[in-house]
């Protein structure tokens, strides 16, 4: 060696180096459909920050990502990007099973300060034991969609409608003055998103926030089977899978659907002849003056344990997810819905959309993100959710007595599969 | 001697290499992990998580009783569609028939993801053209994807119509290899046509026959592809779940790979006992 260094000089070179390190190298990333699209949006911006970081997304898609991950993770983290995915209700089965197949974000730079930038809601999932495993990236405030011109129609002022009960008189009013429309659709065949935005709403859930418990027969949740039933039989909601609402969009034969606030990018690129036509109300509650905000959807990015470039994976999750900059550019270009709660401030949101007949849709929408209560995905989401579809159905087709006795079946079936307690 | 059985063994040594490592490890380790609780972690040794709980889990039942239901409906009726196709084909009165041959052969050829899209709009409740087609003739239109009962008449509808064809083919070989001096004897003695098929043709098929169902009943089993696809993923809640679609949520939706391993042991299990009944009913008396 030339020239000697002291200790403590060769320390802070060293670290500098390794800062330097950090902003270049190549990292890959995990992703689907329009959320990849979205994640390359933001790579100009980023690339303006931090030339030297090649990032690239792959977009493999929805189902593939999940079992992929699952298998690199089952094979001891081998072949995982730097970057994964998540979807926020499967994340739990993550965490839980591969604990050590992703980083814990604490410790490359996702401190308690930054954390408090997202709602809690959209937390509860991605932190286990007190261990950040992803960082949190849009979310899913459910809103009611709306065809402006079938309300007018029929005289119903979006403003009065505030309860579900409000929803069915109104909805007679819709379906009697647009004759071939039905008020809204929901998925009866393979899904359950109705019954989980409104008992969301009404703060229930299959599992007790805190995971421990099942809760799917409490009050609030049997309250909200009976008024999806109601709605249903009075021929207001109708059966209706994801291609058929977009499908009966395009058609003009529905005048709502209730869906994540994502779904506006779905009815403004598949339906781009209704433009004006749309419009966005907050969803009713089961009380006059009881909640009006829930979620449903959204996902999330985690850092791959055996990413060989930490520093630099992060510094992109920081600003894609972190910064109003990089999530304002996903909701402009895709639609997705920033759970950085800092950007309901940005100017964009505020700024009146002319697909939505000049509504301001998001500040609108995001504006009942700090509202929403948490709601647990649990890493037994699926079997519950399979379960409950199951006691849907045969509850429609009248295999219960009432909604109580069709909940605390379906509660009974729950503690058989996943071993926890029912709440009492 | 020894020796001139390594010699044997050396060569069978590729393929026993890849039966021991893709067959039977799989085979042994799953009945392991059936036998552990894959929902903690580490896994632990547990009776009770998989097994105790596959006996007295609705859900299981429901699959059960799904695949049960088709093979009882959809297999006897499609083996018998498929032999009066065969008859029809076997026709000398037909023209064209390698034309018809093709045309009833085709569904097979079909890719089957094509085809379930096709069956999910032909059958979509508000723009399908068979709903179309009902409310035509005046009845009501049929909700064919969120009432059980219809969405099962659908699975069993769609897996007839790509698998008739192809029985009413291997059949139509059988009644090929049936002699025409038979019915020409037959028909001198005035024996009528409804009768030589019932007394020459169903008696000299019946090997043919035994054969379509075996492999009917084995597809059965294993149905995934329809259900999964046109009904979208066994719904509505559960009423088209097959127990091959039970078996796959439960390892790769669920993560729970113990009592995947249960729920595969007892499908194979089932398997082996319909076979051996199968076999019963069907031997040659002697």
């Amino acid at each position: 060696m030339r020239f000697k260094l002291a200790g403590p000089t060769a320390a802070v070179v060293l670290l500098a180096s390794s800062t330097a390190f950090a902003e270049s190298g190549q990292i890959t990333i995990w992703s689907w459909n329009v959320a990849a699209s979205s994640l390359k949006a933001t790579l100009e911006g980023f690339n303006k920050k931090y030339p030297d970081i090649k990032v690239t997304v792959e977009d493999l898609g929805n189902d593939q990502v999940y079992d992929k991950t699952l298998a690199a993770c089952a094979a001891g983290g081998e072949g995982l990007p730097d970057i994964v995915s998540v979807e926020n209700f499967e994340a739990e089965v993550f965490w839980n099973r591969f604990p050590d197949c992703f980083a814990d974000l604490s410790e490359v730079g996702y401190t308690p300060e930054i954390q408090a930038l997202f709602p809690e809601f959209k937390r509860t999932e991605l932190e286990l034991n007190g261990v950040p495993y992803a960082v949190p990236w849009d979310s899913g405030p459910v809103a009611l969609f709306y065809r402006r011109d079938f309300y007018e129609k029929a005289g119903v002022d979006p403003a009065t409608v505030k309860t579900w009960d409000d929803f069915i008189v109104a909805g007679k009013k819709v379906m009697a003055a647009n004759p071939g429309t039905v008020m809204a659709q929901a998925d009866f065949n393979g899904d359950s998103e109705w019954f989980r935005m409104i008992s969301n709403e009404q703060g229930c859930g299959y599992f007790s926030t805190d995971g421990e418990t099942i809760t799917i027969n409490q009050p609030a949740c049997v309250a909200t089977l009976e008024k999806i039933k109601e709605m249903k039989d009075a021929g207001l909601i109708t059966a209706a899978i994801w291609d058929e609402k977009i499908q009966s969009n395009t058609a003009g034969k529905a005048a709502s659907q209730m869906y994540g606030a994502w779904f506006e990018g779905s009815i403004r690129s598949n339906s781009p002849d209704l433009a004006g036509k749309w419009g966005v109300y907050r969803m009713p509650s089961l009380t006059a003056d009881g909640p009006r905000a829930a979620n449903l959807g959204g996902s999330s990015l985690a850092l791959s344990a055996a990413s060989e470039n930490k520093e630099a994976a992060w510094k992109f999750i920081e600003y894609a997810l972190t910064t109003n900059e990089g999530q304002v550019t996903m909701l402009k270009a895709f639609g997705l819905v920033p759970s950085l709660l800092s950007a309901v401030q940005d100017p964009f949101v505020k700024e009146p959309q002319s697909y939505w007949g000049g509504q301001a849709v998001w500040s609108d929408i995001l504006v009942t993100l700090p509202q929403i209560v948490p709601s647990r995905g649990t890493a037994f989401q699926s079997d519950a959710d399979a379960i409950y579809q199951a006691t849907q159905t045969k509850y429609f087709a009248g295999g219960y007595p009432d909604a109580k006795a069709a909940l605390d079946d379906a509660a009974k079936q729950i503690a058989t599969a996943t071993g926890l307690p029912v709440a009492q | 001697m020894l020796s001139r059985n390594r010699a044997a063994y050396a060569f069978l040594a590729p393929y026993l290499l890849i039966f021991v490592t893709f067959w039977l490890w799989p085979i042994i380790n799953s009945l392991l992990i059936s036998f552990q609780n894959t929902r903690v972690n580490p896994w632990r040794f547990s009776l009770s998580a998989n097994w105790g709980r596959l006996f007295g889990d609705p859900a299981f039942y429901n699959a059960l009783y799904n695949t049960l239901i088709i093979l009882v409906i959809q297999v006897p009726v499609m083996i018998a569609l498929a032999t009066v196709m065969a008859v029809l084909l076997n026709s000398p009165l037909l023209k064209a028939r390698p034309l018809y041959r093709f045309a009833f052969f085709a569904p097979v050829v079909v890719g089957e993801v094509a085809y379930a899209a096709v069956f999910r709009l032909m059958f979509s409740a508000d723009f399908g053209i068979i709903n179309k087609l009902i409310t035509s003739v005046g009845l009501s239109p049929v909700s064919w994807f969120d009432n059980a009962n219809a969405a099962m008449a659908l699975v069993i509808i769609a897996i007839t119509w790509r698998w008739a064809g192809y029985n009413a083919i291997i059949l139509l070989a059988g009644l090929q290899s049936i002699p025409d001096d038979v019915y020409e004897a037959a028909t001198l003695d005035r024996v009528s046509k409804f009768q030589q098929f019932v007394h020459i043709t169903l008696p000299l098929l019946k090997p043919i026959i035994s054969f379509c169902v075996v492999l009917s009943v084995i597809g059965t089993m294993q149905l995934f592809t329809e259900p999964f696809l046109i009904t979208n993923r066994g719904g509505p809640g559960g009423g088209t779940e097959t127990l091959g679609l039970l078996l796959y949520r439960q390892g790769f939706t669920s993560l729970n790979f113990g009592y995947a391993s249960a729920i595969a042991y007892t499908i194979a299990g089932l398997a082996v006992a319909i076979s051996l009944l199968n076999l019963m009913l069907g031997g040659e008396k002697k």
